[in-house]
């Protein structure tokens, strides 16, 4: 029975951290931009990258279906050049999960990079630094509170996608078959017993996630 | 080295919502001294710091400082602040909160060796007297010694121009008395011009080697303090400076003392020169309005009895407002307690006003600003 609770805690850790990686990158360029540049189209950007956070996931998995299909704009292109079909394979299931996790990160992210003090960011291009080296060294350092908080919110919502990640890549066992999937097709097929144990490793996996955040944030004092 | 700087900028904002339309026009020169830029917020002295700093950009205009351009508008020319490094002290220190002491004054010190930034920052550590504070967090410092380490981090890598926006405001008053006397010492040790910002009439007056005047974004008197404050030249630079009591008033002719103007039923003289033709106002410092006992004998222009109608306790000083025959405004006199006490006086009490015609400051009405 355990056996059986393997693959799906693996590939979930798998997708959730690859996506978290890319959310963390993204996201905190977008939220930067979005909180201390002015540029045309910035509220397209931030209603784009919010979009996700309100529409049902199956719509957003449909819409993903629409662009990432061997027809759609972005998956025929992949098609013909590489011969590869993204759809039901855990890439896609990565790309549901940042596209559903990124709007976290950044609504957290932008928040905390705009409620630094901006004399701050002033001082140090007097002092010589560009603005990269003062979002790397001032910035970001100072915004790390919001930064950590939007990267744990990214990762459990990436554990816990059901809807996009359905729509996109399937529930293949073996292949695509998640926690959050896995626990559906367990208490659908009556396989009470599977189901808890991935209930179980859920449940603990968030606690000791949570509780982990919050000591360290706790030791920072700025 | 011999520096200077010249600034001629002008910027517009457009108002938003609640805010009216504010045009900066400022145009001034010095050399290396303490210039302070004096205003009432919102006058565009920061405005003007930013934009020498680099971190505003004038619409059109000219800066230079120490024989470098940093903005031409005609030659495009607009160096980046990490190009100007000014020294800027911001109004809250700013601070790095997640750095040492050591870190934050090192910070502009990019490029150097480890060994030459450590002695660089011994050698600040000395000058600003805060040996002993590297290894602490900004959160753990006091207002003084933040205030030392802002100074310390800006002064670092030997900047052309030194900026202080309203350094003092956050400070206790003995901390404020030794920090002043510091900065006057470092401007002339570092031979460098220094600008310094605020709105307190007695810190311009006390640490300015030249006062630059600006009222709603533009110039209105630059000079050396005693020439600022003792003839400012119209109501606005007057009013920044306390000369509390200003009134319009019609001319009435020449007498043996001076010109006289009229205003509500008394009439004032005034040795300043006057021309018939144009609108004035007077004005006279709180401090230059001497009150008599009503029963005193004095003779003399520019004295008149009257009905005391208020009485404010400064603590160190009393003003005593006193009421303009035939006009519904107060003229106000301040005098130390210790004068109160011998006039024997309370609002509805009678007494004698005398101001000495010297002391009368004349301005003409809609003077152009500059």
């Amino acid at each position: 029975m355990l056996e059986q609770a393997i693959f799906p805690l693996y590939i979930t850790l798998k997708i959730a951290t690859l996506s978290t990686i890319l959310v963390v990158l993204v996201g905190l360029l977008i939220s930067y931009l979005l909180a201390r540049r002015d540029f045309t189209g910035k509220n397209l950007v931030d209603i784009l990258v919010t979009l996700p956070l309100v529409l049902p996931p199956t719509v957003t998995g449909y819409l993903l279906v629409i662009l990432l299909g061997k027809n759609g704009v972005l998956g025929q292109s992949l098609f013909e050049m590489t011969g590869f079909g993204i759809l039901f394979t855990w890439q896609a299931a990565v790309i549901a999960a940042f596209v559903v996790s990124l709007p976290l990160m950044v609504k957290t992210t932008s928040a905390a990079i705009g409620s630094v003090d901006r004399e701050l960011e002033y001082v140090a291009y007097t002092l010589g630094h560009s603005e990269l080296e003062t979002a790397l060294f001032v910035t970001l350092p100072l915004a790390k509170k919001g930064i950590i908080a939007g990267l744990v919110l990214s990762f459990a919502r990436a554990v816990g996608e059901f809807g996009a990640t359905l729509m996109v890549a399937g529930n293949i066992p073996g292949k695509t078959n998640t926690m959050s999937l896995s626990i559906y097709t367990a208490f659908q097929s009556g396989n009470d017993s599977l189901a808890n144990i991935l209930v179980v490793i859920l449940v603990i996996m968030s606690l000791v996630s949570m509780a982990a955040t919050a000591k360290l944030v706790n030791r920072w004092k700025v | 080295m011999s520096g200077n700087i010249r600034v001629d900028i002008k910027k517009r904002y457009s108002g938003q919502e609640d805010a009216p339309d504010f045009n900066l026009d400022v145009n001034f020169t010095a050399s290396n001294e303490l210039v302070v830029l004096f205003g009432r917020s919102g006058s565009g002295k920061t405005t003007t710091l930013r934009c020498i700093a680099g971190l505003g950009k004038p619409d059109m205009g000219f800066i230079e400082v120490n024989g470098k351009v940093y903005f031409d508008s005609e030659l495009k020319k607009n160096l980046s602040p990490q190009d100007r490094r000014p020294g800027y002290v911001f109004q809250n220190y700013a601070l790095f909160p997640h750095m040492s002491v050591a870190k934050n004054i090192t910070y502009g010190l990019k490029g150097k060796s480890d060994a030459a930034k450590e002695q660089r920052l011994h050698e600040m550590l000395g000058l600003m007297h805060i040996t002993g504070l590297q290894n602490e967090y900004p959160s753990r410092l006091s207002g003084g010694q933040k205030q030392r380490v802002a100074l310390a981090r800006a002064l670092a890598p030997n900047p052309d121009i030194l900026l202080l926006d309203e350094p003092f405001s956050a400070l206790d008053m003995v901390v404020r008395m030794r920090l002043r006397e510091r900065i006057h010492s470092i401007q002339e040790t570092l031979d460098i011009p220094v600008l310094f910002i605020t709105h307190n009439p007695v810190e311009a007056f006390t640490l300015a080697d030249k006062v630059v005047v600006l009222h709603e974004g533009s110039v209105h008197q630059e000079g050396r303090p005693e020439d600022v404050f003792y003839n400012p030249c119209n109501r606005h630079v007057a009013e920044l400076v306390g000369v509390s009591n200003i009134f319009d008033a019609d001319f009435a002719g020449k007498s043996e003392y001076g010109f006289v103007l009229n205003t509500d039923s008394i009439s004032i003289t005034t040795t300043t020169n006057v021309d018939a033709d144009s609108s004035y106002s007077w004005g006279v410092r709180p401090e230059n309005v001497h009150l008599h006992p009503a029963r005193e004998d004095i003779s003399g222009c520019n004295v008149f009895s009257t009905t005391v109608h208020s009485v404010v306790n400064r603590g160190a000083s009393r003003v005593v407002a006193v009421d303009i025959p035939g006009g519904g405004s107060v003229l106000l006199s301040e005098m130390d307690n210790r004068n109160f006490g011998k006039l024997d006086i309370g609002p509805g009490s009678e007494c004698l006003v005398e101001i000495d015609p010297r002391d009368v400051l004349v301005f003409a009405l809609e003077e152009p600003a500059g």
